[in-house]
């Protein structure tokens, strides 16, 4: 058995699945472009594109990620398709990592069309190490949502997760300061900002451009990898669960 | 021969519902064993139990030759292994060649991605994504991904729902071909024709006990009766009163009566009535043993014996 073949073909074909997918394609591509459009590009002030370019590349890259797993693997869980691959000799990791790649595919397409509107339409001008080091920071951000979407499609009825998944990355875009600034929301809802992945990951890319709030690196990279961690054991936990369901 | 699955005393229960109640089973290398059960008997936990997707609460289960503990079975013994599930489905959106190149890469020494194909029948549909295949052809499809690692154990659950008669016919000529080259088949069916066609060995499975095993002739055997048909003038009360009649029913003209000694009943009849027409006498049919296995839970003592 060729592993490396298993692993390249499982994410291959994942990739090309979901890209044969438009009613998952269009609203992964579309929506974080044109809110960039109208928000960043048409309504720029005082260097909100720059801001949004940030913010809106952390929304862009979770949406794929979070639906990717949520809605695929829930809906490979219902079908029969994930007990028929968990029977086979395939490894479990290749069928995670093909989803992830196919996640950090859509990823790199959101950072590409966002960082060429804003270049070409918003006039945003940054270092070449900046553009670099933002792109990898939202690249990397990707893990977390996709971990919750791993969950979410581990445990919820392919019916009831794209429902859920909107229930989720909705709001934890707006309470993370990801539409507008979190020093717009009332205050609850600023401190309340801290529990989500999302705000951490957009301080983290606000700092690379000098937008951030302000606190230090340390803590909201700490944040990112105590929530990866635990949202990784939780989507541990729920795998186990599915060999212990009743079939 | 190799003994390609064991599993004793096996028990298995959900929030205090007992679901597998103390099976056994054996099976050969070249053999068929045909898993019979009404619906809820146990058929699916029993394949999802042995194939690791739920634990059993007790027992043994040996896969070719090696015994199997919790939910693990490891990957070599997965390449050893075919499986066509009931609820089984692949990506709507990948065509019939790409889920065949998917599914061979899994296999060290399995058929490739075109021999998949032909194995399936679909060589006219390479290009067709799943998702617009006809019913009979995904089962197809799945049929041949479950052979794709040439495996020496088969479990097929539910295999031709679905598939009209000629494929239906196709794939137990493939399980036969199969048995020839010495693979061993768990095969569930609620098709009695398919399992008295393929099968070597039965088990009736009911509530969640085996309550019979053997060959689809033993099983037969086990009703020790036979049936004889005709048309007669006779009255319902006179034919019971032949020799060795045990029951008798009457759809219009057609009398059925089931005898322990068909010889003596017809003689009888035959002296009684110079007119009777369309006499025919016939073995039990397997749908009728299966039946009275299922519907005579006491029967059970007698067939285990």
């Amino acid at each position: 058995m060729n592993t490396a073949l298993i692993y390249r073909k499982e994410a291959w074909y994942d990739l090309i699945s979901i890209w044969r997918t438009p009613g998952f394609v269009i609203p992964s591509l579309v929506f974080p472009i044109v809110f960039y459009l109208f928000f960043g590009v048409m309504f720029n002030r005082g260097g909100a594109s720059v801001y949004m370019l940030v913010t809106y590349g952390c929304f862009g890259i979770m949406g794929p990620a979070m639906f990717n797993f949520a809605m695929n693997i829930a809906s490979d869980r219902a079908h029969g398709w994930l007990t028929l691959k968990r029977l086979s000799p395939m490894p479990v990791p290749a069928y995670l990592l093909a989803k992830f790649i196919t996640a950090l595919m859509f990823s790199l397409v959101i950072i590409g069309l966002l960082f060429t509107l804003a270049a070409l339409f918003a006039g945003v001008r940054l270092a070449a190490s900046q553009w670099v080091l933002l792109a990898g920071i939202l690249l990397l951000g990707t893990l977390p949502f996709a971990l919750i979407g791993l969950i979410l499609g581990l445990t919820l009825s392919d019916k009831a997760a794209p429902a859920v998944v909107n229930l989720v990355y909705l709001p934890m875009a707006l309470l993370s300061g990801l539409w507008l600034p979190v020093n717009m929301l009332p205050a609850l809802l600023q401190q309340a900002s801290w529990i989500w992945p999302s705000y951490h990951l957009s301080q983290v890319g606000l700092k690379v451009i000098g937008m951030d709030q302000g606190y230090a690196l340390w803590i909201h990279l700490s944040a990112l990898t105590f929530s990866s961690l635990l949202l990784a054991m939780i989507a541990y936990w729920a795998f186990q669960r599915l060999g212990a369901a009743k079939a | 021969m190799m003994r390609a699955l064991t599993v004793n005393n096996l028990h298995k229960a959900y929030a205090g519902t007992t679901v597998l109640a103390g099976v056994d089973l054996t099976l050969d290398a070249g053999e068929v064993l045909c898993v019979l059960g009404p619906n809820g008997a146990g058929k699916t936990t029993l394949i999802s139990t042995l194939l690791g997707l739920v634990s059993a609460d007790s027992g043994e289960i040996h896969l070719l030759g090696k015994p199997q503990l919790g939910t693990r079975r490891s990957q070599a013994l997965r390449q050893q292994l075919g499986v066509m599930m009931q609820i089984g489905s692949l990506s709507a959106n990948l065509s019939v060649y790409e889920q065949c190149d998917l599914f061979s890469s899994y296999y060290a020494q399995g058929y490739s991605a075109a021999e998949l194909v032909a194995l399936a029948g679909l060589e006219a549909q390479t290009k067709q994504r799943f998702g617009r295949l006809s019913g009979g052809q995904k089962q197809r499809l799945l049929f041949a991904l479950a052979l794709a690692g040439k495996p020496q154990l088969v479990f097929l659950d539910e295999p031709t729902l679905g598939m009209d008669v000629e494929a239906r016919q196709a794939l137990w000529q493939q399980v036969k071909q199969l048995r020839q080259q010495g693979v061993a088949v768990v095969l569930t069916t609620h098709y009695l024709e398919e399992a008295e066609q393929l099968a070597d060995s039965i088990a009736v499975l009911h509530q969640g006990e085996i309550v019979a095993k053997g060959s689809p002739s033993e099983l037969k055997a086990l009703m020790q009766y036979k049936v004889v048909r005709c048309c007669s003038r006779l009255t319902d009360a006179e034919l019971a009163l032949l020799p060795a009649v045990l029951q008798v029913s009457r759809e219009q003209q057609l009398i059925t009566l089931h005898s322990r000694h068909a010889e003596q009943t017809v003689l009888a009849l035959l002296q009684i009535d110079q007119w009777v027409t369309d006499l025919e006498v016939r073995p039990v049919a397997l749908e009728q043993a299966f039946l009275h296995l299922t519907q005579n839970p006491t029967l059970h003592q007698e067939c285990a014996a």
